[in-house]
């Protein structure tokens, strides 16, 4: 009898329901280790992405636009801290905006053709959709500089604070820049550019 | 060239088909069945439906030599129809797996065959004589994921499979009193079974759609879902390859592969049609579409009557008909397959697609 009333008692409860039997066995797919989809990636910290900025920055200053998107491109942040991801994308944004419409193409064409060429507009593509998520998800300010969360307005009804990405000027010039530039990158990479960014696991 | 061979069956999706080694028989897999065509003159005509699955067939393949036809389903089963006067017999295989099997190949030697399955393992089938029984041996480490598609070697020992967990793998299905010891290959000397005689990877880690040894066993395609293909070449056993190619394309990716030769790859997928890549060990590249667009007949010169213009117009409310793709295949292809071959290159293949069409290309 007291056996039957612990073992009813102890079913009663329902907590058992609640453990998750996939953590527990270790060829789960929940345990899967998806840093073996790709090899080990060099650490890149923020001081090395500040100086590559500043070397980006003196080919702008020297007209060489095409040298200077390739050197941003050719040293991605797979591996490093928040910032320094944030300083790349940062560099990679103003390299773009500075070069003007009608050599985007042209460039692009050039890049794509010269070895290891591929690789870089889908870096470039990786950059700009890591753009796009930060632009769009800034409240305003000097996007993509300030990537902070929309945060509920105090009336509780965010839909009817201004639109995130459509408040600031700024963040609608930097998105028109990224959409320009990914039109013009589909264009010379095709979509399978994109497949890329998607399936690559290696996260800019 | 000559127009390629178009049979729209049905406009169900063909997960994968199978030429008899006569080309008169073709078998389909259709939503839960086997279906077998007849060749009747031109056309392709239902001759027989082999039920047996209750689940999706996911995979076909029929043995040349034997004409035994062996199927496999998500209802984790695989079976072997064994031709008898009286029609197809079925034979369940024992696989032991507990999730869906996705992909089946007959050995070239046909005394085995290899299902790939959800399951994370291989299971490598042959029949046992004491038993009356197909039974399996498991190919199961270092094995990540699903197990996508597998393709054999020449010797019947070595078998390549892809799976979702990005890599492609190189194992021995080496089974004792099956299989004669293999000569030694750049693959490796001894291979008892399970050994894993290589593992790739290309750099972006797409899963793995479509795995083919070349003709002669020593070098290795993949596809990936990165739009890429990766070939690979070994130098020597527990060597690191003498070189792994890979091309990143713009195209979609590809779903299925085959050698053509030692110097050209055929692949098809997303983009509706074939591409041809040709190179060797020092480099491959994108050559082109296997198709010729424009041909008379594919809409190109219909719209130049001024009725037809109108016609449209009041239709469609548009001028341009742009429903219809300019490739023959409406949809992603599945698979393609050698179709007649002389030597080691390929005259002719067959592709089948989601749209229901099944395709004789000329190469």
């Amino acid at each position: 009898m007291s056996i039957i009333r612990e073992h009813t008692s102890a079913t009663l409860s329902d907590a058992w329901r609640t453990i998750n039997i996939d953590a527990l066995d270790p060829d789960s797919s929940v345990n899967f280790d998806t840093a073996s989809l790709h090899p080990p990636q060099p650490e890149i910290s923020e001081a090395d992405v500040r100086q590559l900025t500043a070397q980006v920055r003196q080919l702008l200053r020297g007209g060489d636009a095409e040298g200077a998107l390739r050197g941003c491109l050719e040293t991605p942040v797979y591996n490093g801290s928040e910032q320094a991801r944030e300083a790349a994308l940062q560099t990679v944004v103003e390299v773009l905006q500075s070069i003007k419409a009608s050599e985007m193409t042209p460039m692009l064409k050039s890049v794509y053709g010269s070895p290891g060429g591929s690789e870089c507009l889908d870096v470039l593509m990786k950059y700009l959709y890591k753009g796009m998520a930060a632009t769009s998800s800034a409240s305003g300010g000097s996007a993509p500089r300030t990537p902070t969360r929309v945060t509920p307005q105090q009336t509780g009804f965010s839909q009817i604070g201004p639109r995130p990405g459509a408040s600031s000027e700024s963040t609608g010039a930097a998105m028109s820049v990224l959409l320009s530039w990914h039109e013009k990158v589909v264009e010379v990479a095709g979509l399978g550019c994109i497949g890329r960014v998607m399936t690559d696991w290696r996260r800019v | 060239m000559a127009a390629p061979e178009v049979h729209h069956l049905f406009h169900n999706p063909i997960a994968d088909h199978s030429f008899s080694a006569d080309h008169k028989t073709l078998a389909i897999a259709r939503d839960t069945t086997v279906e077998l065509y007849g060749r009747a003159g031109n056309a392709f005509k239902l001759q027989d439906e082999l039920k047996g699955h209750d689940k999706t067939v996911t995979s076909i393949d029929i043995a040349p030599n034997s004409g035994r036809i062996v199927s496999c389903s998500q209802d984790r089963n695989a079976l072997v129809w064994e031709p008898t006067p009286q029609g197809y017999k079925p034979t369940l295989v024992l696989l032991r797996i507990n999730r869906a099997a996705t992909f089946v190949r007959w050995s070239p030697s046909e005394t085995k065959f290899a299902v790939g399955s959800g399951d994370r393992l291989i299971a490598v089938c042959y029949f046992e004589e004491e038993n009356d029984w197909w039974v399996s041996k498991h190919l199961k480490k270092p094995i990540r994921s699903t197990v996508t598609t597998v393709a054999w070697h020449p010797n019947s020992v070595l078998l390549a499979a892809g799976s979702t967990d990005a890599h492609a793998r190189v194992f021995s299905s080496f089974i004792k009193g099956v299989d004669a010891r293999p000569e030694p290959t750049a693959w490796g000397e001894r291979l008892p079974f399970n050994t894993v005689c290589g593992e790739y990877m290309n750099n972006s880690a797409g899963w793995v759609h479509s795995v083919a040894f070349s003709p002669s066993g020593d070098a290795l395609a993949f596809a990936a879902h990165d739009s890429s293909i990766t070939v690979v070449y070994p130098s020597a056993p527990e060597q690191p390859p003498k070189a792994v190619i890979s091309i990143s394309t713009q195209l979609l990716p590809f779903m299925s592969l085959i050698w053509n030769g030692e110097a050209e790859i055929i692949a098809a997928g997303y983009d509706c049609e074939a591409f041809r890549f040709r190179g060797g060990i020092e480099g491959w590249q994108l050559s082109g579409a296997v198709e010729t667009k424009g041909r008379p007949g594919l809409g190109g010169q219909r719209e130049e009557s001024a009725l037809n213009m109108f016609k449209q117009m009041d239709l469609k409310g548009k001028v341009k008909d742009d429903t219809q793709l300019k490739t023959v295949h409406q949809n992603t292809i599945t698979m393609i397959r050698p179709y007649e071959t002389s030597g080691d290159a390929v005259a002719k293949f067959s592709s089948s697609g989601v749209d229901g069409r099944i395709v004789i290309w000329n190469v």
